[in-house]
């Protein structure tokens, strides 16, 4: 992911789309190659051919599904960015628990409200996660605290005095 | 401050010292550039700013960079914006679908409403999932023979191209398997024509971005 960062808001829309998909044809793939092969009848050619068809039928679903989801999510974090006027944590937690109410809105208005519960607690431990990581990783940058400077550890500033042998200073030589 | 010391002649002296309050109040406070106004600091810190020319553009060139972006960058962008146009002809494909299966079926009013839009997000998901499985496979394509063969040209389209095609019929049976190949080698073909004929019809330094 060296090359990779990301796009200004309306174009992020479409990257964020992608890159969702791309993960989940991907992940899913890997996942119903897993679970194709678990449950075909056996016979290594039998479980071969049975995950080849589970990722063939069903990652490109997954895989559209999760693009819906980043896209829609994207778009509403731009539009809460528009008009809101900053980027913070509530903008990821709020549009996720939208997405998850939209993309569930044929589904009844219970279903929508759980679906956006946890769309928002999901989005909300994504973004806890990332700040705890930004302050653990903060903590190794930290600059080291300069040892104090206290004047009065040295004693009364009367007794010292430069140059003058008549004073009642030690001699360390 | 005002540019007004751009009209006096430079010289090492220290600027005259402004009244502010601060010194005032503390009386024997002793500016301590005066110990050292008779000799420079360093010569880096007696630079007059005339010197500088300010009133041009300044740019960064960044050296050893590529000149458009790779692969993997364009990647997500591609494959959202395949995904996204997949959705979008599916979706009016479907709305056109809808209304003639129900118009056929003399379905009215909440029937047709809730059909029309299973026939949308139907066809819609379907048209976009093909689209962007494609859009994976040839990025995937891409930009592995990007880090193989460690450059970026019009070859790589090619056979990622036909790659594509290879194997997203490759287990539909050897001739649509070879089908699929022919088709995605004359798209990509065709493309990277096209983009060649630009690049010497109009013969300028910026180069197309490779897709």
């Amino acid at each position: 992911m060296e090359e990779y960062t990301r796009e200004p808001c309306p174009y992020r829309i479409v990257d964020d789309c992608g890159g969702a998909f791309a993960m989940g044809c991907i992940g899913g793939g890997v996942f119903q190659a897993i679970k194709g092969f678990r449950n075909a009848p056996s016979g290594m050619s039998r479980r071969m051919l049975g995950s080849l068809t589970a990722i063939k039928t069903r990652s490109p679903v997954i895989a559209g599904n999760f693009a819906v989801w980043g896209g829609m999510f994207s778009t509403i974090d731009c539009t809460l960015v528009h008009f809101r006027k900053k980027e913070d944590p509530w903008n990821s937690i709020i549009s996720g628990a939208a997405t998850g109410g939209i993309l569930a809105a044929r589904n009844g208005v219970p279903a929508m409200a759980g679906s956006a519960i946890i769309g928002g607690v999901l989005l909300a431990l994504i973004e806890g996660v990332g700040i705890l990581f930004t302050r653990i990783s903060a903590e190794q940058f930290k600059n080291p605290s300069p040892p104090t400077e206290d004047p009065a550890a040295l004693g009364d500033p009367s007794s010292f005095s430069f140059g003058n042998p008549t004073s009642n200073n030690k001699q360390y030589q | 401050m005002s540019d007004d010391y751009l009209r006096k002649p430079f010289s090492l002296a220290p600027a005259p010292a402004v009244d502010d309050p601060q010194t005032s109040a503390s009386g024997n406070y002793t500016p301590a550039t005066s110990t050292f106004s008779s000799a420079p600091v360093s010569p880096y810190l007696n630079y007059d700013s005339r010197f500088l020319r300010q009133a041009q553009p300044e740019f960064i060139f960044p050296e050893g960079a590529n000149k458009q972006r790779g692969r993997f960058e364009l990647a997500f962008s591609q494959i959202g914006t395949s995904v996204m146009i997949g959705g979008g002809i599916g979706g009016l494909a479907g709305v056109y679908n809808g209304f003639k299966v129900t118009n056929a079926l003399n379905q009215t009013g909440k029937l047709r409403r809730t059909q029309l839009i299973n026939h949308v997000m139907k066809q819609g998901s379907g048209t976009a999932n093909t689209l962007g499985t494609l859009a994976v496979l040839y990025s995937a394509c891409g930009v592995l023979l990007q880090y193989v063969r460690d450059q970026d040209d019009n070859i790589n389209t090619v056979i990622a191209g036909t790659a594509t095609g290879l194997l997203y019929k490759s287990t539909a049976g050897l001739r649509k398997c070879a089908l699929g190949g022919a088709i995605g080698l004359g798209i990509s073909s065709l493309y990277c024509l096209y983009l060649l004929s630009q690049e010497s019809n109009n013969n300028t330094n910026s180069s197309p971005k490779f897709l």
